[in-house]
Formats: structure tokens, C-alpha cells, sequence
């Protein structure tokens, strides 16, 4: 991706983030949580990028079995790197929200304990591309890691219906009862997120690249 | 002394005032509030700067190599 369209979406998101953190701030406290309900226009939108981070993983990891083309592999753990992030910032809001609401940080239940496995799960997958040096070994063993992983993703998603859980009922999709204003600020916030997503997925391609370059370079180096 | 005692301990007591617990309810709220987005925010910005990091370690390890290699054919 060119210089200047990186730069562009990642002005594009940053207006987004900062405008709607301005109308967020001006909302008025709900009626029986209070303030801390504002934490959900950044705590749903967080774990939606996540999880679609993991849904690219997984078309990458698929498309890499498929072809053997390493820049499918590169999408794939790109994605999840990114994906990580989103989520780990996903269960930190969500501790935080619990702490006020049901005056705990964390409670084993399946929403819970799911997106924390999930979490695990992503980052086991990091840790396994650490520990293979041979960059086809390494691809096709974190390909497959990354399609058995996405398993956890639906379990995730669903789990507050399949299960009674303490994690609230969806809010924006499930017959949650939300304004209509609310469910568009969360939309634009989860836009903004999206295209931060790809900045830094982006960004982390190119290193990517850089990464196959040295490889290339030292093999170079060694056959001299 | 006793009496003493009971007076101190009635000054301690405050009134039960919904107003003021109210307002410690949504200052509690908000403080949770900012901590929830300062933890968020911090982690996406540690995940650019280990980026950044990792960034300027390539482009040496790249112009390493490449030196290295423009200098293997002269000796």
C-alpha cells in the first residue's frame, strides 16, 4: 500500500477516534450503569475487529495451504498480531466495566473465558512461528494452527446465546434495546477501528517483507 | 465518659444523603471510565511502539546484509 493512502486512512481514523470520543464524552450517564456504559462504544468495536482480524486469519491461513504463497502467510500473521492487540484491549475494558457493574474483574464464564482462550490461542500461534526456523515448515504448521484456533471464534461469538452467562445479552444485535444514535456511534467507532487496523496491518506486512528480504540476504550471504 | 464517647461517635455518622452518594456513584463511574480507556489506548499504542522498534531493526539487519555482502567480493 502507497505512503500517502496509509497516511490518509490513518488521518481518517484518527479524526474518527477523536470526534467520536467528543460526542461519546457529552453523552449523558445511563440510567442504571451510569458512566461507565460508555465504555461499550469502544469495548464491542474492539472485539469486532478482533474477530475479524481472526476471520482474515483464517481466509490467509486457508489461501496459503491452497496456493504455498507466502504473501497469504504474511496477510495471516499480520492480521492476527493486529487482531491481538484489538482483543487484549477488548478484555481489559471488559474487566474494567465488570469491576464497576458486578464488583468483580473476572468471572470464568463462557464469554469470558472463551475470548481469554481465544486470546491464548492467537498467541500461542505467534509463539509457535518463534519457534520454527524453516520459513515453509513455519508457514504451513502456524496455517494450520490458525484454521484449528478460528474454532474458538464462532464459540466466542455465540456463547452468550448457546449459554446463561453473567456477560450481558448483545446490546446492538439481539434485541438489546439501544437509540438509534448510540448504535451509529458505535458503528462509526468500529470504522475507525477498522481502518487503524489496516494501517497497522499494513505497516506490518511491509516488515513482513522485510523480514523474507534478510532471509534472502543471508542465504545469499551463506552461499557466497 | 460515656456520654462523651456516644457524641463522638453520632459526629461520625453522616446523613444518608442520595445526592451525595449519587455523585460518588458517577465520580467512581468515571474514574473507572478513564482507567478502562487509558488501559485500551496504552495497549495499542505499546503494540505501534514495539512495531517501530522492530521497524528500525529490520532496515539495519537489511542495510547490514547488504553491506556485508558488497564487501564479500572484494576480498
Amino acid at each position: 500500500m502507497r505512503d500517502y493512502i496509509l497516511y490518509g486512512l490513518g488521518l481518517v481514523a484518527a479524526f474518527l477516534l477523536a470526534r467520536d470520543v467528543q460526542v461519546i464524552a457529552g453523552l449523558p450517564p445511563e440510567a442504571s450503569q451510569g458512566a461507565i456504559f460508555k465504555i461499550i462504544f469502544f469495548h464491542v468495536p474492539m472485539a469486532m475487529t478482533a474477530m475479524l482480524c481472526s476471520f482474515v486469519a483464517l481466509v490467509g491461513s486457508v489461501m496459503f495451504l491452497m496456493t504455498k504463497s507466502f504473501k497469504y502467510d504474511a496477510v495471516a500473521v499480520s492480521v492476527t498480531e493486529v487482531g491481538l492487540a484489538f482483543l487484549a484491549a477488548n478484555l481489559v475494558t471488559g474487566s474494567i466495566w465488570a469491576r464497576v457493574i458486578w464488583g468483580i474483574w473476572w468471572t470464568w464464564d463462557a464469554r469470558l473465558t472463551s475470548a481469554l482462550v481465544c486470546w491464548l490461542l492467537y498467541a500461542g500461534y505467534l509463539m509457535l512461528r518463534r519457534a520454527i526456523d524453516e520459513p515453509t515448515q513455519r508457514a504451513t504448521f502456524a496455517a494450520v494452527f490458525s484454521i484449528f484456533a478460528f474454532i474458538d471464534v464462532p464459540i466466542v461469538i455465540f456463547s452468550i446465546k448457546w449459554w446463561r452467562t453473567q456477560h450481558p445479552a448483545p446490546v446492538f444485535w439481539g434485541g438489546g434495546s439501544i437509540p438509534r444514535d448510540w448504535f451509529v456511534l458505535a458503528g462509526w467507532n468500529w470504522l475507525a477501528m477498522i481502518l487503524l487496523g489496516i494501517v497497522l496491518v499494513a505497516i506490518r506486512l511491509r516488515q513482513e517483507e522485510s523480514q523474507r528480504e534478510i532471509d534472502s540476504l543471508r542465504r545469499m550471504a551463506h552461499a557466497m | 465518659m460515656h456520654l462523651l464517647t456516644q457524641t463522638f461517635l453520632l459526629a461520625q455518622v453522616t446523613p444518608d444523603d442520595p445526592i451525595a452518594r449519587e455523585l460518588a456513584r458517577l465520580q467512581h463511574n468515571y474514574e473507572f471510565l478513564s482507567y478502562g480507556l487509558t488501559a485500551a489506548w496504552i495497549i495499542i499504542v505499546l503494540y505501534v511502539l514495539m512495531m517501530v522498534a522492530r521497524e528500525r531493526k529490520l532496515k539495519q539487519e537489511v542495510a547490514r546484509l547488504r553491506v556485508m555482502l558488497e564487501e564479500k567480493p572484494k576480498r
